[in-house]
């Protein structure tokens, strides 16, 4: 799919996009993205409280740096939190926007669709004091995206934390590539399983000098210059969608067990 | 069609030239390799037709020319062919760092076979840097592949230095001409080029058939392997209907490309001093001079290109962005990062190219519209600093 092909809302949003501005003496800034990539995206809000007595979003504005999509999800965001709860507007994820503007190309997931993460920083620096621009995103395609199925399938071979090694007992792992840590449990469970997969963004093998040994001499499989878009399945997790930067083409793989620490 | 200054993507294919290929189509369709009085008639046009694409480029001998299925499978041919034919002299090749997006690509290909592939870099016009080039060649160097003129910012290279260079030490010289031969004469017999890649839609041909020039006494090892058709160096069916109308293209380009390159560049200066004008914080990428002169390629600053292009659709103008955004791997445009813009830079940039059916009032309204455009997108980006939100505002009143 082209990356410019958008829905009509997402047009829409573009062409006229809502709550343009910003907002002086506001209560809460939130600042995300990275000129680098291509966006960069700033969000005012102005707080108060209904009759409940709760806190709520009274007025809220936008400034964005981006392509299309980066200012509708902005527009959009603006649109569903004015007037909400501020515990409510805290949860509107990056799936409720793409959602709401009839979703978003696939490439435009991960890179241009910063708005709740704007919002969420907002809402922080309101209630904390932090600063507004606390979440910098230095690389586009790899720290700030989105994995679907991620939610859907935690617990359910989706693993964010591992104590018991013995439930990878010959299945399929797939490994994501956080750090050393990862790699020190997949070399671990190369003594529970014979199919042990890493995949990691870069071209060369990751970790520390003597991690980056031990892997070679390992088991272990790694995918490099891959990243992992999708996890899918009926009930358990049954294969990933992987994306392959070298080649520029997604492909599926069968495993039982994704590990994300 | 909307304005359309989008020729580099694609052009339109000349009426004159449909007219001569639709015979082709279902009348006059035998193969040439065939014995029978068709077949000697389907040989013919094609010898006809090799003479005319030969002419184009001013070689001497219509033997030199192989069609091809485009651009794409020339470099292709030029650069896996001739690496694989002088494998036993040599490993090195030389590619440039703003060459097209199939030529790094090969080259990618090639160092996965086992070859070793340099890449010269460019100064902040885009053009490359020769001495560097002289002293990257060593004694295992095969080929040095150069496009004549950058697709994307046009800087035109010094075609005949590298030439000079390359004969002299006695290295394969290929150049992809795809993005100047609408606009600039090829003659070889002036610049004895060992390899060019032509195609037929940048000349308003159809799509679908290129051509590889090889120069006397140069052969490449076929990748294609098949029936051994084009001297055994591309085999497949001659695509008679494409290479006739690639023929006429190449005949009508030949006599027009001088006033059609001269009123292309006076429109293209009227749309630069335009748009550089009218808009603050725009400069020009790519030499001021020595580029393409249907090129004209800018950059905005505050601003992202996709969101320009998407602005710019809405009012009915086609035109290209080396923006990360609009592009398959979120990077932005290897050119104009090795030109030595920082990314966020390359983000703002906008590129137009003029052809053959582009008139003054289309460069009218090109440059009408984009005011307006930068105006609202700049409004709307936190980086637009307020002494210019201000002067915007300000002219509202």
């Amino acid at each position: 799919m082209k990356s410019t092909s958008y829905s009509e809302k997402v047009l829409d949003h573009f062409r006229n996009p809502r709550n343009v501005g910003e907002i002086e003496n506001s209560d809460g800034i939130g600042k995300v993205g990275n000129p680098v990539c291509g966006d960069l995206m700033w969000i005012y809000i102005k707080v108060g409280k209904n009759n409940n007595g709760e806190e709520i979003i009274d007025d809220i504005k936008f400034k964005t740096f981006g392509c299309g999509s980066a200012v509708a999800t902005s527009s959009m965001i603006t649109e569903i939190a004015k007037g909400m709860t501020l515990n409510d507007a805290y949860k509107i994820s990056r799936n409720d926007v793409a959602e709401e503007l009839d979703g978003l190309p696939p490439i435009k997931m991960h890179c241009s669709n910063l708005a709740s993460d704007a919002l969420k920083a907002a809402i922080n620096n309101y209630r904390k004091g932090t600063k507004p621009d606390i979440e910098i995103i230095t690389s586009c395609q790899r720290e700030l995206r989105i994995i679907l199925g991620i939610d859907e399938f935690l617990g359910k071979g989706v693993h964010e934390e591992v104590d018991d090694l013995s439930i990878f007992n010959n299945k399929r792992v797939l490994i994501e590539n956080t750090g050393n840590d990862s790699l020190e449990l997949a070399l671990e469970l190369t003594k529970y399983t014979g199919r042990v997969v890493v995949i990691t963004s870069g071209k060369i093998t990751p970790g520390s000098p003597e991690l980056k040994k031990e892997l070679k001499h390992s088991d272990v499989k790694i995918l490099y210059e891959s990243e992992l878009l999708e996890i899918k399945g009926t009930d358990d997790v049954e294969k990933v969608v992987i994306h392959d930067f070298d080649e520029d083409e997604n492909y599926e793989l069968f495993v039982d067990k994704v590990i994300i620490l | 069609m909307s304005i359309y200054l989008d020729y580099q993507a694609a052009k339109p294919v000349d009426e004159r030239v449909i007219e001569e290929m639709l015979p082709y189509f279902n009348k006059r369709y035998a193969n040439p390799s065939s014995l029978h009085g068709d077949g000697d008639i389907a040989t013919d046009t094609l010898k006809k037709a090799r003479q005319k694409v030969a002419d184009f480029i001013n070689a001497p001998k219509a033997d030199s020319i192989l069609f091809t299925s485009g651009a794409t499978e020339s470099n292709n041919l030029a650069l896996i062919g001739s690496a694989l034919r002088n494998k036993k002299k040599g490993d090195h090749i030389i590619i440039s760092e703003i060459e097209h997006i199939t030529i790094l690509n090969i080259g990618k290909f090639l160092e996965k076979q086992g070859f070793k592939v340099s890449r010269v870099p460019v100064d902040r016009f885009g053009i490359i840097n020769i001495e560097k080039l002289k002293r990257l060649i060593n004694e295992r160097t095969i080929l040095i592949s150069i496009s004549t003129a950058s697709n994307e910012i046009g800087s035109l290279q010094p075609i005949e230095e590298i030439s000079d260079i390359a004969s002299e030490k006695k290295v394969l010289f290929h150049t992809d001409a795809v993005a100047s031969e609408a606009v600039i004469p090829i003659d070889v017999q002036k610049v004895p080029i060992d390899l060019i890649t032509l195609s037929s839609n940048d000349i308003y041909g159809p799509r679908g058939v290129g051509a590889l020039y090889l120069k006397k006494g140069v052969r490449v090892n076929p990748i294609l392997i098949g029936g051994g058709q084009e001297r055994g160096m591309r085999s497949g069916s001659e695509n008679m209907t494409g290479i006739v109308g690639f023929a006429k293209a190449a005949e009508i380009m030949k006599k027009e490309i001088k006033d059609e390159a001269a009123r292309i560049n006076l429109l293209r200066d009227k749309l630069i001093g335009g748009i550089l004008e009218s808009i603050p914080k725009s400069y020009l990428n790519g030499h001021p001079e020595k580029r393409l002169p249907n090129n004209a390629h800018f950059r905005f600053e505050y601003i992202e290109g996709e969101s320009l292009i998407l602005s710019l659709r809405d009012q009915n103008v086609s035109a290209a962005t080396g923006s990360a955004c609009s592009s398959k791997t979120l990077e932005p445009s290897h050119t104009l990062i090795a030109t030595g813009l920082l990314h966020e830079e390359a983000h703002g940039s906008l590129l137009y190219t003029l052809g053959r059916f582009t008139t003054e009032s289309d460069i009218d309204t090109a440059i009408e519209v984009l005011p307006g455009i930068i105006k609202r997108l700049r409004i709307l980006s936190p980086l637009t600093p307020l002494d210019l939100l201000k002067k915007y505002q300000e002219a509202e009143k």
